[in-house]
């Protein structure tokens, strides 16, 4: 009886361990009567010990952005930062005959609405993790950084995509 | 007992109200942009946060250097210089209709008028062979206050202060840019609130 405990309790602890630190999952549901479901459970911490290890793997130049976009860094880091002090509200609104996009800042993210005539798309953008996948003003990207700001994103909505019957989802739990 | 329930859920929609309209108004100045295409049947409303602004023109580096300055310089056909010259001869002047151009095109009217410099632009519509018109005329209005003007002109050399001029546009309220043609309507306007609200149309 112990050893059945022992058994059944490490892997529990151990899932129960891994889900306490956040997991990101992917739900794909395909429409139709034959249609599949599939969910990827991906434990948090395992994208955090992925994006701390890249340096260390990856080609420096592939850590690093285009010469051409480090004159735009600076930009993005002050619109991001104002973005993320300015209080909640539309920012744009686009209204055609068969779409609608709609842009707003909610709490600490930037959401991003697409509705048409076939399919919904919703984009959440954490502002401060956007703010740290930019690069320094060398150009140098910190995955660290972006792993430690990933912790930050859990209970969130990142990606969600309706297109006719078919529907995806991403999410951080 | 009907009565006391309706006029039980008005007050309570009373109350309510102002709730509601007042979510919308932030305290933060907001510049809003409105252009409206009938012929696309397009609508384009963009809400930015004057701080959005601010840290936009700031840190656009084609145009404006480090420090919130604009150069103007020679090549802009006007050295800075002058423009202050011009600018201060006019504010001495007072209210008063400072350019007026009338042509069969267009009439173009500039005016001082209390705390506000108004560009009027009126293209007028192109008749066709039988005199109706064929293409509808366009309007636009331009209404800078006199505070920015004097903010953008406080840089130093041929530089113009964007950073003094943000920073008056803050306390600005009410339209700034509105331009109308047979098929488009552009809007752009300041106020505190955080969306574009059928009351701000």
């Amino acid at each position: 009886m112990t050893k059945l405990a022992i058994i059944l309790g490490v892997p529990i602890a151990l899932l129960a361990t891994i889900a306490s630190l956040g997991v990101v999952v992917v739900d794909v549901r395909e429409g139709g009567p034959d249609g599949n479901r599939i969910v990827v459970p991906v434990p948090l911490v395992f994208a955090q010990a992925a994006l701390a290890v890249a340096p260390a793997v990856a080609p420096a130049d592939k850590m690093r952005i285009p010469d051409e976009a480090l004159e735009h860094v600076g930009l993005a880091r002050e619109v991001l930062e104002a973005l993320a002090a300015a209080p909640d509200g539309e920012l744009v609104r686009v209204e055609e005959r068969d779409e609608l996009v709609v842009i707003t800042k909610e709490g600490r993210s930037l959401r991003v609405r697409v509705s048409g005539e076939r399919e919904n798309v919703s984009v959440n953008v954490p502002l401060h993790l956007a703010l740290q996948a930019l690069p320094d003003e060398h150009g140098r990207i910190h995955t660290a950084a972006l792993a430690g700001a990933l912790g930050g994103v859990r209970f969130t909505d990142l990606v969600e995509v309706q297109d006719g019957n078919d529907h995806v989802r991403v999410w951080v739990w | 007992m009907r009565k006391s329930i309706l006029a039980g859920v008005g007050l309570l929609a009373l109350s309510v109200l102002p709730a509601a309209q007042a979510a919308a108004q932030t305290g933060t100045a907001w510049l809003h942009v409105r252009v409206e295409e009938a012929k696309e049947a397009s609508r384009v409303a963009v809400n930015l946060p004057m701080g959005v602004v601010e840290a936009v023109l700031k840190a656009s580096p084609e145009m404006i250097e480090k420090h919130g300055k604009i150069h103007l310089g020679e090549e802009h056909g006007l050295k800075m210089a002058d423009l202050r010259k011009i600018w201060k001869e006019l504010a001495a002047v007072g209210d008063a209709e400072l350019v007026t151009v009338e042509s069969e095109d267009e009439n173009v009217k500039v005016m001082r008028k209390g705390d506000l410099v108004q560009v009027f632009v009126d293209n007028k519509a192109k008749p066709g062979k039988d005199g109706k018109p064929v293409k509808g005329g366009e309007e636009v209005r331009v209404e800078v206050p006199v505070s920015l003007v004097d903010a953008f002109l406080s840089g130093e050399g041929e530089e113009g202060n964007i950073e003094a001029a943000v920073a008056e546009l803050q306390k600005r309220r009410g339209d700034i840019v509105r331009v109308k043609d047979d098929d488009s309507n552009v809007r752009i306007w300041i106020d505190e609130q955080n969306t574009q609200s059928p009351a701000g149309k």
